[in-house]
């Protein structure tokens, strides 16, 4: 086991004075996934933002690379190794398709996004179109893409499989391993149990705000798992 | 064509070409960032100020040109920072606020050059042989530097890379955030650069008009009637809007008298309020 990438370790918080996240630990190491599971309303979403620096955390710390983040900015984080993609509006709508994903290179050039248009052509016929028009899948792939292609070494994603085809899940399930082979790491909230069965290394099972089963996936019983998924 | 009309026609190109001007600083402030500010005729008269204090130690027109921007640009800074930055969408929070500046930089212009009025020689006199014509040079300058920069600005907003990040961060702050965007910084920056254009279009019009502390008010009402009826968000917007108010005022002005051109103006702007919302030219 290489050091953790990232480390969270008792963080808690929340919006205003209400705290959703409740003394969550976990950790994830280069080239490995970590999968965020629960049911609706547990603080997956929250996690995932107190780990990008959208929200104070009130206790706990988080590190990545064994350096303390304490309440850096989300964009300092974005521009020390961290990606993230939202769950809600995961893209620009009133900008173009190519302005979404161009929108921080100096160049502008689509260069290094052809490989995941081969992935996902759907993407490279809409270049031009405003990313408000379309759907909430094509959404998806695009914030995908978006966060692939920024080739950081940590990568947040918040249900990238929503509302996506799945042949185009497929696509990204192996785009996540060709990257984790070259060393990045990712933590991934998913409601698809199938989709995360095929790319987590672990789990982080969350319920009310506390993190109640964290384990890799060879040794993970099924069915505790199933059991916190369902009602 | 009969010279007569000719110049009434320059005249309505001439009014509605500084009102867009006037209009461009708070199309950004009010239009891209949200923020209802009403100080932003007090931006204009410190442009004009500027222009007066110019002529008044004796320097070059011009000069007035720096000295706008760092009153404008440092003001602007503190006041977003301060005043602004805490109350982004709140629009209410914001009108109240910028209210409150707008009291404090005319009290300010007030004791700082009295109550009275001061007016400007005219830095470019004479008139130009145009289209058959004569026109005061100064107010053809005025014309073409309006449209010049209004057109600049809107081309650089929708070319550039910093006018993309700008629409990225209204559209979505968080994911412009989670991109590496210090949306703060843009912001301020969006800012300041809405009341430097207008201190800019302050100095512009300081010697076509009698300069004094309550100057801001006319230009702040009428660069929102020019936002109402045009929309916010598009430079068709900004144009149709000028052209529309500046034009019906120019226009009523000339042949009746200018109350009528300002009641022309109000009802205009009620009507549209009432009719169409989002402005004449809104899309959806």
């Amino acid at each position: 086991m290489s050091a953790p990438r990232l480390a969270f370790d008792d963080v808690t918080g929340g919006y205003g004075s209400t705290m959703i996240v409740r003394g969550a630990s976990g950790a994830v190491s280069p080239g490995e996934v970590l999968c965020v599971l629960g049911r609706n309303g547990v603080g997956k979403t929250t996690l995932l933002k107190l780990l990008f620096g959208f929200l104070p955390c009130r206790t706990g710390a988080i590190r990545f690379d064994n350096c303390p983040l304490g309440a850096l900015a989300p964009e300092m984080r974005r521009r020390i190794g961290m990606t993230y993609c939202p769950q809600e509006r995961p893209v620009f709508d009133d900008l173009s398709v190519h302005d979404n994903l161009t929108l921080t290179r100096a160049d502008r050039r689509l260069e290094s996004f052809r490989p995941y248009f081969a992935r996902f052509p759907v993407l490279e016929s809409r270049l031009r179109q405003h990313a408000g028009t379309l759907s909430g899948g094509e959404k998806k792939v695009l914030s995908f893409v978006r966060g692939l292609a920024e080739d950081q070494p940590l990568v947040l994603l918040d249900e990238p499989s929503e509302g996506v085809q799945w042949e185009n899940i497929l696509e990204m399930e192996a785009a996540i391993k060709e990257k984790t082979a070259q060393g990045a790491a990712f933590i991934v909230v998913e409601q698809n149990l199938a989709f995360a069965e095929r790319i987590a290394d672990a789990y982080l099972v969350m319920d009310q705000g506390r993190a109640v089963l964290a384990g890799v996936r060879a040794t993970m019983d099924r069915a505790r798992l199933l059991a916190h998924l369902h009602v | 064509m009969d010279p007569l009309v000719l110049t009434q026609a320059i005249n309505v190109v001439y009014g509605v070409s500084t009102l867009a001007a006037v209009t461009l600083g708070l199309a950004v402030i009010f239009g891209l960032l949200g923020v209802l500010n009403i100080a932003h005729g007090e931006f204009v008269m410190i442009g004009a100020y500027a222009a007066f204090v110019a002529q008044w130690a004796g320097w070059p027109f011009l000069a007035a040109v720096p000295v706008t921007l760092l009153v404008c640009g440092l003001l602007g800074y503190v006041v977003e920072r301060i005043l602004i930055r805490p109350l982004y969408r709140r629009p209410f929070d914001t009108l109240v606020a910028t209210w409150g500046l707008s009291l404090l930089l005319r009290e300010a212009a007030k004791a700082i050059f009295g109550r009275g009025y001061h007016s400007l020689t005219i830095p470019v006199p004479g008139t130009l042989h145009f289209l058959g014509t004569e026109y005061p040079t100064y107010r053809l300058i005025l014309i073409a530097i309006s449209l010049t920069v209004v057109t600049g600005l809107v081309v650089w907003y929708s070319r550039s890379r910093t006018g993309t990040w700008i629409r990225a961060m209204i559209g979505n702050p968080e994911l412009a955030q989670a991109q590496g965007i210090s949306v703060r910084k843009l912001a301020s920056a969006t800012f300041v650069t809405g009341t430097c254009l207008a201190g800019l279009a302050g100095i512009m019009v300081a010697p076509l008009v009698p300069i004094e502390p309550y100057m801001g008010l006319d230009y702040v009402l009428r660069a929102f009637f020019v936002l109402v009826v045009g929309g916010l968000g598009s430079v068709l917007g900004l144009f149709s809007g000028a052209a529309v108010i500046g034009g019906v005022n120019s226009v009523i002005s000339a042949v009746a008298n200018a109350t009528y051109g300002y009641f022309t103006m109000l009802v205009l702007a009620i009507l549209v309020m009432w009719l169409r919302p989002r402005g004449i030219v809104a899309q959806r």
